[in-house]
């Protein structure tokens, strides 16, 4: 993740997402997110419905993914952990971009101490891998989903202050800027009106890159059982559920790891597709 | 340049106290009492008090985070709740397996793909590339822990090609002893000749280190692929070109090189994330190194050993970088200025 | 040629990597430990060959143990109250030990006992020859120190000692306890947690060492050899050579205990023939292994229960008819029949096999009548949703089934459970507070004898340990206080006192739902021979009794 040095305003570069990974992406997110959004439509039965005496169901006809320990349907499951994994993304994904970007344009744009403080507290907390600050706080807070949000957006806003600080301090020096400078606009009027909107499309391309992060190390914290809990439909604590029977009972591990894998795929492809389409110089990490 | 230095050797300590200071808050609001996790589930008040006493669990959270920094800093990283041991002990031991399982990650990652960035970019647009890029996204794509599972049933369980846990056999230890010389089990028993130790590891790595090599392998396909397709479109290789130097080797002899350089600095990156990637692939595989011992430590709320390894990954990754801009800064002094 | 400059900071990031871990300065994995079996077969092999045509089948292998947990936490036999028993029961021995198959106490440390004035004198006779591993020879003095010393650190299990009054020891191989009242004494110095006899002086004298796991003080067949707490292999032990009960060349002088906490590994270990016991599988894994060749699978009942404590002190639950409603939404049998082997329906507190156990008072689910309580108590599903919380140990499949199935079952009485999965510590510092609503655990006595249920579960308490369900109830304390003396002078008396105390406790007070008694499913290697489960001392094995098949 580092800084695209400058790109195209979004809209004039739309109609060149032609890239056929980028449009598979798009589709593919398309339908996990109908999917999930349908789910109490769709999923043939409720998630948390109980059959102690029908458990450990290979998949067939009744049930497609079959049942786990507690006799609950896989399918209709991993259904509804798309909603609870979507959930999580977005939300993670709308603080930490808003919470970044917000401090990341002041810094760039004001420079100076400003800029030398809040660049020194994001490299603070760069300094810890994403899972494991996400781990840690994780141990502190109490687990459940509202605990993955935020022990990842405490990780993951750094990247986007970052990013749009360096943004905006190349934007604030513009002629154009400058001269809004001389005729005594006030710098909140800069930044909202000329600094922040050319920062957002290197920005929306990273939220679109980081979407399939999110959701990978928000599987893993539940995993670990630090996230969702029992009995909440969620991939990652669903996958931590079977693992002791992935050698007897191997629906009950492999469909929801499936459906990570899935939805994490779709999301680097379309972020990859999106910004090859924006930026074709730029095309390295 | 002994302003640069100055002022990015500053730079990095400001940054690791920041990292001692956040490692602290966090590690210091852990709930379930500590005193209860070391003197056992059925201990009685007056043990537990005494616990208390000998941790200072009693003080107030500036008094500890004071005595915490001295302690570090001499050398004392507290004892570990759940092992008895100091917690800097403990990592001396675990660290080196952690290298051990994510550098032979990395070499694998490095060897797989960067040949298959350039088959990439050789035939860019067509079937292998279009593959290419469909692994390399899956690759990164994986849960590592869902990996982990999935390989370790087929290949070990079922199928039977490899152990299925543990960084070699343990009866080992008494048939053949090992010297331990730098800590890495595969580095020793290969400079100690200590073949079956050596062997009976690399049996045991194979799989493990697959799991971990695949994010990186993933990334650095992509990577080599875009900037030899870059490199491909320069002056340079358009005048080779124009010279009747063949495609293949303008991208091998011309491009590869510089087309490297990025290559070798996101290893530098992703070898922190791997560490911490390692962890649930070390879980899994209960391969002795820093993560089975971090995931030992959350479920025992051992503290002091969550913070140990904590900042044991921060200050690795907060030094890498630090001796990567040092270094740029001697080779390229533009770096400096900025 | 840059490239090369950054090789250089890659190599730069390494040696920094590794300056933090290297000069080990050639020192041996696992030092101080013993590199060959500890008969000296393998070095006097190479040099006396004519001793080893004498011991040709002398048993160099090491039985390799697989517990799922760390194995030990406390080192000392006073205090120790934990996972370790399965090693300290291989190094001390007490004066008795429980027969499961006899339902009977064996000698052991005595050779005999006899008890007087209304079961209130015991008098143990000592046996002869017992050597220390510290080189002490056990006499009445000694036994006395250990059990004094015990008494006095008060730790751990220590509370079953209460009854005794003075010890004396009449000459060196007698020991006589006066109590303050009758205690079935012969039972209690059965104990697997705090009547381990030990050499007192020397444990004092080197506590460190103790504590870092370098020493023992005990006269069991086995001595620790290496421990490394984290480890893997965290601890191997050796054969002590002057243990009384003599050595049989085939029996096992090394063994070791590997930590695998994965339950998949652990069988994998065991098919692969890396270790030869494994303390407990799944179902599903249970079932393979009585299919494969070269494992047995050992199925045996415990001692253990699962315990469902409600609130009685704080909140909701204070509502005995809420309590009531509870103990009728869990799906017992749906449960027994998800476990698919793992537990066997439960009938009251007490487990089969132990004094007081009643038949016929085993629950079943009857969501009607829970409606029907919790209407009473103005919930149900035509009034306010009731939300309870629910704390049970992380990482326990069997408990996370339960509370599974019990959330959807109150889901359809209008009651939204919050289960936690913690940490035991955590989990148990909240209960001390009185933090839930409903609290998971496990139980088994210390001794086999159904009195820690009531003793440590259900008597009063101000001071919160294992009352979590926070009962106060005089006319059960005085009930408790009475079992001791009954159990050793009026064993049927002491039934029946048992039988009404749960009748009180489950159906009266409701204070408890207890859903199944655990079954231990193991499994071990083809290869071994002489493995009994007793239930007295969970997932211990006796390596002293095994020996290779054949």
């Amino acid at each position: 993740m580092s800084t695209p040095a400058e790109a195209a305003p979004l809209r004039r570069t739309l109609p060149r997402v032609t890239d056929r990974f980028a449009l598979a992406g798009a589709v593919l997110i398309a339908l996990i997110a109908l999917a999930a959004l349908l789910a109490p439509w769709i999923a043939p039965y409720p998630p948390d419905e109980v059959n102690p005496f029908d458990s450990l169901r290979a998949p067939d006809g009744a049930h497609w993914f079959g049942t786990d320990a507690a006799g609950r349907d896989v399918f209709s499951r991993v259904l509804y952990g798309g909603r609870t994994s979507l959930f999580i993304a977005v939300t993670v994904l709308a603080v930490s971009a808003t919470a970044g970007v917000l401090l990341g344009v002041v810094a760039g744009y004001a420079g100076g101490w400003v800029r030398d403080v809040i660049m020194r507290v994001t490299d603070v907390f760069l300094a810890f891998p994403a899972l494991l600050l996400s781990v840690a706080l994780a141990v502190v807070l109490r687990p459940s989903v509202t605990t993955v949000i935020v022990a990842i957006a405490v990780t993951w806003w750094p990247w986007y202050a970052r990013l749009s600080a360096s943004m905006a301090a190349s934007i604030a020096t513009r002629p154009y800027v400058d001269a809004a400078r001389c005729l005594g606009v006030p710098a909140h009027m800069i930044i909202l009106r000329h600094v922040l909107p050319n920062s957002l499309t290197p920005v929306l391309v990273q939220v679109s890159l980081d979407a399939g992060g999110v959701i990978l190390t928000a599987a893993a914290l539940s995993y670990l059982g630090l996230g969702a809990q029992e009995p909440t439909a969620e991939w990652g604590l669903m996958v931590e559920q079977g693992q002791t029977l992935f050698t007897t009972n191997w629906w009950v591990v492999t469909f929801p790891g499936l459906a990570i894998l899935l939805t994490a795929f779709a999301f680097n492809v379309l972020g990859e597709g999106l910004r090859n389409a924006l930026d074709p110089r730029r095309i390295v990490t | 340049m002994p302003r640069y230095l100055i002022r990015r050797l500053g730079q990095a300590l400001l940054v690791m106290a920041g990292v001692v200071a956040l490692t602290f808050v966090i590690t210091r609001m852990v709930p379930g009492d500590p005193a209860v996790a070391y003197a056992g589930p059925k201990a009685t008040p007056e043990q537990l008090a005494e616990v208390r006493e000998r941790f200072g669990l009693d003080e107030p959270l500036w008094v500890q985070l004071g005595a915490y920094v001295t302690d570090l800093l001499s050398g004392d990283w507290q004892t570990s709740l759940h092992t008895r041991r100091p917690v800097l002990e403990d990592l001396y031991h675990a660290f080196p397996a952690s290298l051990e399982l994510v550098g032979a990650g990395l070499v694998i990652a490095v060897v797989t793909g960067i040949p298959v960035g350039v088959l990439a970019a050789r035939f860019k647009g067509r079937l292998p590339d279009f593959s290419v890029r469909l692994t390399s996204m899956l690759a990164v794509s994986l849960p590592v822990f869902w990996l982990a599972l999935a390989l370790q049933t087929v290949f070990a369980s079922h199928l039977g090609w490899f152990p299925v846990a543990g960084e070699y056999d343990s009866a080992l230890d008494t048939t053949s002893p090992l010297t331990l010389w730098t800590n890495i089990t595969l580095v020793d028993a290969l400079i100690t000749g200590n073949w079956p130790i050596f062997t009976s590891t690399l049996s045991h790595l194979v799989l493990p280190a697959l799991v971990v090599a695949a994010y990186p392998a993933g990334v650095i396909a992509q990577m080599v692929r875009a900037t030899l397709i870059e490199e491909a479109s320069q002056d340079h290789a358009r005048m080779e070109r124009a010279l009747g130097f063949r495609e293949t080797t303008i991208l091998t002899r011309f491009a590869l090189r510089p087309a490297l350089n990025p290559v070798l600095s996101l290893i530098a990156l992703v070898f922190a994330y791997a560490i911490v990637n390692g962890f649930l692939v070390e879980a899994v595989f209960n391969w002795p190194g820093l993560g089975r011992y971090a995931v030992n430590a959350i479920s025992h709320s051992d503290t002091p050993a969550v913070a140990g390894v904590t900042l044991l990954v921060a200050l690795v990754y907060v030094l890498a970088n630090l001796v990567v801009d040092l270094l740029q800064g001697v080779v390229d002094p533009r770096a400096r200025a900025r | 040629m840059r490239w090369h400059k950054r090789l250089l900071v890659a190599g730069i990031a390494g040696v920094v990597a590794l300056a933090a871990s290297a000069c080990a300065g050639g020192q041996v994995r696992g030092a101080g430990g013993t590199p060959q079996p500890s008969t000296g077969q393998e070095s006097t092999a190479a040099t006396t060959t004519e001793n080893t045509a004498e011991n040709t089948a002398e048993n160099d292998a090491t039985f390799v143990y697989a517990p799922n947990l760390d194995v030990v936490t406390d080192w000392d036999p006073a205090t120790s109250y934990s996972n370790e028993i399965i090693a300290l029961a291989n190094i001390y021995e007490g004066l008795t030990r429980y027969n499961a198959q006899t339902k009977e106490v064996d000698p052991l440390l005595a050779t005999e006992w006899t008890s007087g004035d209304d079961g209130k004198l015991w008098t143990f006779k000592l046996r002869q020859g017992v050597k220390f591993h510290t080189g002490g020879t056990l006499d009445a003095e000694a036994a006395k120190k250990a059990i004094e010393r015990t008494m006095k650190a008060g730790g751990g299990a220590a509370y079953i000692w209460d009854a005794v009054d003075t010890i004396e020891t009449p000459d060196a191989s007698t020991l006589t306890f006066k109590l303050k009242y009758a205690a079935p004494m012969d039972l209690i110095t059965s104990s697997g947690y705090a009547a381990h006899i030990y050499d007192a002086d020397a444990l004092e004298e080197n506590a460190e060492d103790v504590e870092d796991g370098k020493l023992d003080a005990g006269t069991g067949p086995y001595t620790i050899d290496t421990w490394q707490k984290g480890q893997e292999t965290e601890l191997t032990l050796k054969a002590f050579e002057d243990y009384w009960g003599g050595w049989q060349p085939e029996q096992y002088k090394k063994v070791a205990f590997r930590v695998t906490p994965e339950i998949t590994t652990a069988w994998q270990l065991l098919r692969s023939g890396e270790v030869g016991f494994v303390q407990r599988l799944n179902p599903q894994l249970f079932e393979q292994a009585g299919m494969t060749e070269g494992v047995q699978a050992k199925q045996a009942p415990s001692f253990q229960n699962l315990l469902v404590l409600f609130n009685t002190a704080d909140g909701p639950l204070k509502d005995v008819r809420i309590r009531r409603a509870l103990q009728h939404a869990i799906d017992y049998d749906g449960l027994v029949a998800a476990l698919k082997g793992a537990g066997q329906k439960a009938s009251g507190l007490v487990p089969p096999g132990l004094l007081g156990h009643t038949a016929g008072l085993e629950p079943k689910q009857d969501l009607e009548k829970a409606q029907e309580l919790l209407q009473d108590a103005g919930y149900g599903p035509d009034n306010p949703e009731l939300k309870l919380t629910l704390t049970y140990a992380q990482g326990d499949e069997d408990q996370k089934l339960l509370v599974t199935l019990l959330t959807a079952a109150l889901k359809q009485v209008n009651i939204d459970l919050q289960a936690r999965a913690m940490a035991w510590n955590a989990q148990w510092d909240q209960g001390k507070k009185g933090g839930q609503d409903i609290f998971v655990m496990y139980w088994y006595p210390d001794y086999a004898d159904p009195y820690s249920w009531f003793l440590n579960v259900f008597r009063s308490a101000d001071d919160v340990q294992f009352n979590l369900s926070y009962l106060k109830d005089k006319e059960i304390d005085a009930a408790i206080d009475g079992l001791p003396r009954l159990t050793a002078t009026d064993q049927l008396a002491a039934h029946q006192a048992y039988a009404d105390l749960q009748k009180k406790i489950i159906d009266e007070q409701a204070a408890v739902a207890v859903p199944y008694v655990q079954t231990y499913q193991r499994a071990l290697s083809a290869d071994v021979q002489g493995y009994v489960d007793n239930p007295a001392y969970p997932n211990v094995v006796f390596f002293h009794d095994l020996k290779p098949a054949g």
